[in-house]
């Protein structure tokens, strides 16, 4: 495991990263990403019941146009079969289909996505169109078994999981403002990731933590989620 | 002497005696126990007066114990209206009366009851509306005179919030009905959700009486509520009030300081009826009250509502709340039956044979005060002789409580709400409901049913009608449940007039029986119109108490039937709510670029553009006017860095590209070169401008455009409205949020680039103006645009957004043999109004053509089309009616006039100024200013009216002010 190191030794840096060491957060590298590892010594509790990470500076990327599924499967990226669904590739990187023409591409947390390097650098035909989604949206990530309650207190959607099940994707309003939340448990972790414009991630992660105070959420880092895969 | 009023157990299901709590009420310090409301810990302690009424002032006391009246309206310190039976008693708490002169005991404006009979219905309107105008002058006083509570105007708002909740049934009502239906629903394996507004479950089991023994209700209400709190499919939320209905099973459910905003896919309305009082003369006084209050007193908080008592009925409840207050050690001195044929049942029989006196067919004609003319003393008793008529023989009988039990209203407030509709039996003398909407239903007394058994198995039945619906149920579904009880509980007529007026219809607004008949006299026979002319329902309680009476006066005085009479209209809210349950949270989304905090470090001070941070300057705020000048100067004379990350950036790809561009802004866009960027101009249909920004364009498919800060987000969502008509074959894509930008600007801006910038040839031969390049700036990959918005040398530098900080830092560190320094907003507007560059929406308005703001040169005559292009031609056939031009103020002895001060012609105003400032570079304030065209000339003279009065001639010049031959910016 890489030592500890400081958020801003890479120009790619979360817009949240002061707040983290605010908190006492200790940042590793996970591939060419600075991250949180962890705040507390044991945040696997917390995770389980209920934690928020920031994961804004780990790899993904969109691509949209009406050749982008056709171009995905020859790609190999297994398609889910319609939109507001995300299905999990080998490498672990999850593909979710935003509209029929529309994908979005997360890597795992450990930084790395054999299949986003791949598309990236593939050569792409007419009507595909890369979209910046690393830098465009922010990317957080909701864990816990209070997880539904507090997107509750945010979001009009029923995001319960026995009614939003994991692979599913809202596109929708939270906390007023526009975000994609993919349900995407991390073994028996119940867990939303969260993608929302970039530029308000600070007001996001504040209005999140507020509604998660009612159940003791607090932030945790990567170190918590990747321990219940 | 002081009087206890308190029970021993097992009265008070409610309270904790082992948990003391003092309070004070009107200064005076009072003891309860915890789980006790304001109004029964006063009634403990023998404080029945709460408050004054409305209008006249009278004293007022418990009447529902349920929080439904204004009767027990009283103020806390940051809350007026508290309902005193709704409030529980919390350590200090200061409780005050309200709407009183003097004190509570001595009123000096209850001297308004004893002129009451000059003060009729509408005597508003009557007496102070003439002459035209009067009212203006009256409203004051009465408006002062009038308020009830007071606002407590330094109030701090305290967090609340609001949740989502989805279920399959929601059950409002935690009574008998509603816990039956929650376990029927949750039986078919629905999830439930159990809305009631009381502290415990049980609704009238808590307190009513079903059977002589006193046993049978505590008895169901335990078993129905241990089911209920075992069952895992049931979420029960007590003190919570469903206040509203809206379409689809929307509930507006408020619990403590949390709005849940509740979808039920069915919804069963188990709202249960409202006790109504009987009309009389002084009804309203401190001792009379229903009789279901007088259970509530004694049940749920262990307080004997009086020493004595007399019961005025019209059914068998009444007789079991004798029952009650015999229990509870009250002398029962008589039950007035209104009926003349009862029919009695066990209870009632049960009374009968204790001995207690009954008088059938008579009715309570008259309260009279006590000595201290603040409680019920004794009542007039006299045998009906026609309906609403009594005999002239009276009975005097000495009581300090009446209890009344006369009738019942369904509470149809979130049925009416829902679409149900009210109907009037005159048969059972009852409302009646029908017509409730789809996945919408109603059980329990609020249908009708009074006898346990038939209210359980009516609620049975609705849920499992709704749970059908979910098609989650195969029971069958019972019949319709044939009612057990054969007299109905509402006596027709528990009305009677006297001579002396003071029967009070509605206590919330003093209205009584005359007012409510004269406003059907005064030609206000509609009951819509009743309400609107006597105010009668307007009040806090909102027609709880008065809305079956005033049918049945309106009925009699217009000789309809109630049912053709009807009542008013029921809507949101059932009860009153804080403005801070609708409020919620505050949720005010914020935007900051990658560099808002090296701003922040930098001692910047920041403003907000729409939903963005930007820095307006650094430095100290008292030096603002220094430190935009200072900026100024840095960037005019060395080199300068602002964070542009706030402007919108739109990626347009596709072979169609630049045709769609074409069609959608002012220029022409098909021959622009790759490597290019050009000035792109955005009107609407109505040729106004709307937004501006540049097109760069990175290869034959590809634009990248920028767009004003807060025009991103229209500018986009018009292209893609746009070209779901056109259909051209073109990808458009927000990325405004994607890059984080910078301008580095000012004669050194090359100098300090060319340090992190090796993979682009900088030089003017290389990279022109408006020429666009893709390469990397510090290490980082970042697309380049030669623009010049402040009039000097300068590069856009867009860059991914998380790397912006990083760029930030790198720049500074670059030019920091240079002294380059970060300037704001402010100084940018003073820099760009020198180099003429007008602002969109700053110095365009709603109605600004291209032409008029001298941007003429930024619109293709040669395109076939392009939004906003043919109106653009009309208005080319027009004469101009107004043209922005520049203007600089020559007199150094002008005051410097402020944006949007007139330009004035004599006394008529004929524009105004748009921007303006003093320039260090001129050494004079310049500015822009719509003017007539007919002062547009170069060199012409026109007047501001500036701050004071102050005219200020200024002289029109040509734009720009600064470096007109652009050699600057082209450097």
């Amino acid at each position: 495991m890489d030592p500890s190191i400081s958020p801003t030794q890479t120009s790619r840096r979360s817009s949240l990263y002061r707040r983290h060491s605010q908190l006492g957060a200790e940042f590793h590298r996970f591939g060419e990403a600075i991250a949180v590892h962890h705040y507390a010594s044991d945040e696997a509790t917390q995770a389980q019941s209920l934690g928020l990470a920031d994961l804004s500076t780990l790899p993904r990327v969109g691509f949209k146009g009406a050749g982008t599924p056709a171009w995905a499967e020859q790609c190999g990226v297994h398609l889910p079969h319609q939109p507001n669904w995300a299905s999990e590739q080998p490498d672990g990187t999850l593909v979710a289909r935003l509209s029929s023409s529309e994908l979005l591409m997360i890597g795992d947390y450990s930084g790395h996505s054999p299949l986003i390097d791949r598309l990236a650098a593939a050569d792409r035909p007419e009507r595909v169109y890369p979209l910046p989604r690393a830098d465009s949206h922010s990317w957080l990530a909701l864990c816990g078994s209070h997880a539904a309650d507090t997107l509750a207190k945010v979001c009009a959607v029923d995001l319960r999981p026995q009614h939003f099940e994991n692979g599913q994707i809202a596109q929708t309003s939270l906390a007023k403002i526009n975000a994609i939340i993919l349900r995407s448990d991390i073994g028996n972790l119940t867990n939303y990731a969260i993608f929302s414009d970039s530029s308000s991630v600070e007001y996001l992660w504040d209005s999140l933590l507020d509604a998660m105070a009612e159940h003791r959420g607090s932030p945790v880092g990567l170190e918590a989620l990747a321990n219940n895969r | 002497m002081t009087v206890d009023n308190r029970l021993p157990s097992p009265f008070g299901t409610l309270i904790d005696r082992s948990q003391t709590v003092e309070f004070s009420f009107e200064k005076k310090t009072i003891s309860g126990y915890a789980g006790d409301t304001v109004a029964s810990a006063l009634a403990a302690n023998n404080q029945w007066l709460l408050s004054r009424s409305f209008k006249y002032h009278r004293p007022r006391g418990v009447l529902t114990m349920a929080g439904q009246d204004a009767n027990s309206m009283v103020q806390l310190p940051s809350d007026p209206n508290a309902l005193a039976d709704r409030i529980d008693i919390s350590p200090g708490l200061k409780v005050m009366g309200q709407n009183y002169s003097g004190s509570l005991t001595r009123d000096r404006n209850a001297v308004l009851g004893l002129v009451s009979r000059f003060l009729p219905v509408a005597f508003y309107y009557k007496a102070f509306f003439k002459p035209r105008g009067m009212w203006q002058k009256w409203a004051p006083f009465f408006r002062h005179r009038a308020g009830l509570g007071r606002i407590d105007q330094n109030y701090q708002a305290d967090y609340h919030d609001k949740q989502y909740q989805f279920y399959d049934v929601a059950v409002v009502g935690g009574g008998p009905a509603g816990l039956a239906a929650a376990l029927a629903a949750a039986d078919s394996g629905a999830s439930v959700l159990l809305v009631d507004e009381n502290v415990r479950l049980g609704g009238s089991l808590n307190y009513a009486r079903n059977d002589a023994e006193g046993t049978q209700s505590g008895r169901v209400r335990d078993a129905l509520v241990a089911r209920v709190k075992a069952n895992p499919k049931i979420v029960a939320m007590s003190e919570a009030t469903c206040n509203g209905w809206f379409s689809d099973n929307w509930l507006p459910i408020i619990c403590r300081k949390r709005l849940y905003k509740v979808r039920a896919k069915q919804t069963i309305l188990c709202v249960g009826a409202i006790e109504q009082p009987a009309i009389f003369h002084n009804n309203d006084l401190p001792g009379v009250m229903l009789g279901s209050a007088a259970q509530r007193l004694i049940k749920l908080y262990a307080v004997r509502p009086g020493q004595s008592a007399v019961v005025l009925t019209g059914n068998n409840d009444g007789y079991a709340v004798a029952l009650d207050l015999i229990d509870a050690g009250v002398e029962v001195k008589a039950i007035v039956d209104l009926r003349d044929a009862p029919v009695y049942d066990a209870i009632a029989e049960h009374v009968s044979s204790l001995g207690i006196s009954v008088k059938v067919g008579h009715a309570v004609y008259a309260a009279k005060r006590n000595a201290s003319r603040l409680h019920l003393g004794s009542v007039d008793v006299r045998k009906i002789v026609d309906r609403g008529h009594c005999a002239t023989e009276s009975e005097t009988i000495n009581c300090d409580t009446l209890c009344m039990s006369v009738g019942y209203t369904p509470t149809y407030q979130l049925i009416c709400q829902a679409g149900g509709r009210l109907s009037y039996d005159d048969d059972s003398a009852m409302f009646t409901l029908s017509d409730c909407p789809e996945n919408c239903y109603t059980a329990g007394s609020v249908n009708g049913y009074w006898h346990l058994e038939d209210v359980i198995s009516d609620a049975e039945r609705a849920a499992i009608i709704a749970t059908q619906a979910l098609d989650v149920d195969r029971r069958e579904v019972p019949s319709a449940v044939v009612h057990q009880q054969t007299q109905s509980p509402n006596h027709p007529w528990p009305i009677f007039a006297h001579p002396k007026g003071c029967e009070f219809v509605d206590f919330d607004e003093d209205l009584q029986i005359a007012d409510i008949v004269n406003a059907t006299r005064d030609g206000y026979q509609h009951i819509q119109l009743v309400k609107r002319y006597s105010t009668c329902g307007m009040g806090p309680s909102q027609g709880r108490h008065s809305a079956l009476a005033t049918a049945r006066l309106v009925a009699d005085a217009t000789q309809r039937t109630v049912a053709q009479t009807g009542v008013t209209t029921a809507r949101p809210p059932f009860s009153a709510e804080h403005l801070a349950h609708s409020a919620g949270r505050s949720f005010y989304p914020a935007r900051r670029s990658n560099m808002h905090y090296r701003h922040l470090e930098s001692g910047a001070q920041m403003l907000q553009a729409g939903a963005w941070y930007r820095p307006a300057y650094y430095g100290q705020a008292p030096a603002r006017e220094d430190c935009i000048q200072r900026e100024v100067d840095n960037v005019r004379n060395n080199v300068g860095l602002i964070d542009v990350s706030t402007l919108g950036g739109i990626e347009v790809r596709g072979v169609d590209a630049g045709e769609f561009l074409n069609r959608f802004y002012t220029f022409g866009f098909l021959k622009q070169p790759v490597g290019r960027a050009r000035y792109a101009l955005l009107t609407n249909e109505a040729g106004v401008v709307i937004d501006d920004g540049v097109a760069c364009r990175f290869d034959e498919q590809h634009y990248y455009v920028t767009a004003t800060t807060g025009g991103a987000d229209r500018v986009y969502q018009s292209m893609l409205k746009w070209n779901a008509q056109w259909r051209l074959d073109v990808d458009i894509a927000n990325v405004t949020s994607a890059y984080a930008g910078v301008n580095i600007a000012g004669p050194n801006a090359r100098k300090v680039l060319a340090k992190l910038c090796t993979d682009i040839d900088l030089s003017a031969a290389a990279f022109p103006y408006m020429g666009v390049r893709e390469g990397t700036v510090a290490g980082i990959a970042a697309r380049v645009i030669r623009v010049g918005f402040v009039g000097e040398l300068g590069y856009e530098v867009h860059v991914p957004q998380h790397a912006g900080e990083a760029l930030w830092d790198a720049l500074i560190n670059a030019g920091e043999d240079c002294a380059i320094a970060p300037f704001g907003v402010e100084a940018q507007r003073l820099l760009r109004l020198e180099k003429g560059h007008i602002i969109i929406g700053q110095d365009t308005d709603a109605m600004s053509n291209p032409t008029e703001v001298q941007m003429g040169w930024a619109v293709s005559k040669l395109k076939p089309f392009f939004v906003g292009g043919r109106t653009l031609q009309e208005l080319g056939r027009l004469p101009l009616k107004r043209c922005l031009v520049g203007f600089v103020i020559d007199d150094p002895m002008a005051p410097i006039p402020l944006e949007s001060h007139l330009v004035v012609d004599g006394d008529k105003m004929t524009g105004r100024v748009t921007s303006v400032n003093y320039s260090p570079t001129l050494g004079k304030p310049i500015g822009l200013a719509y003017v007539p065209p007919n002062c547009a000339e170069t060199g012409g003279n026109f007047t501001i009216k500036s701050s004071g009065g102050v005219l200020v001639v200024a002289t029109v010049v040509d734009l720009p002010f600064y470096d007109a031959d652009n050699r600057r910016q082209e450097l």
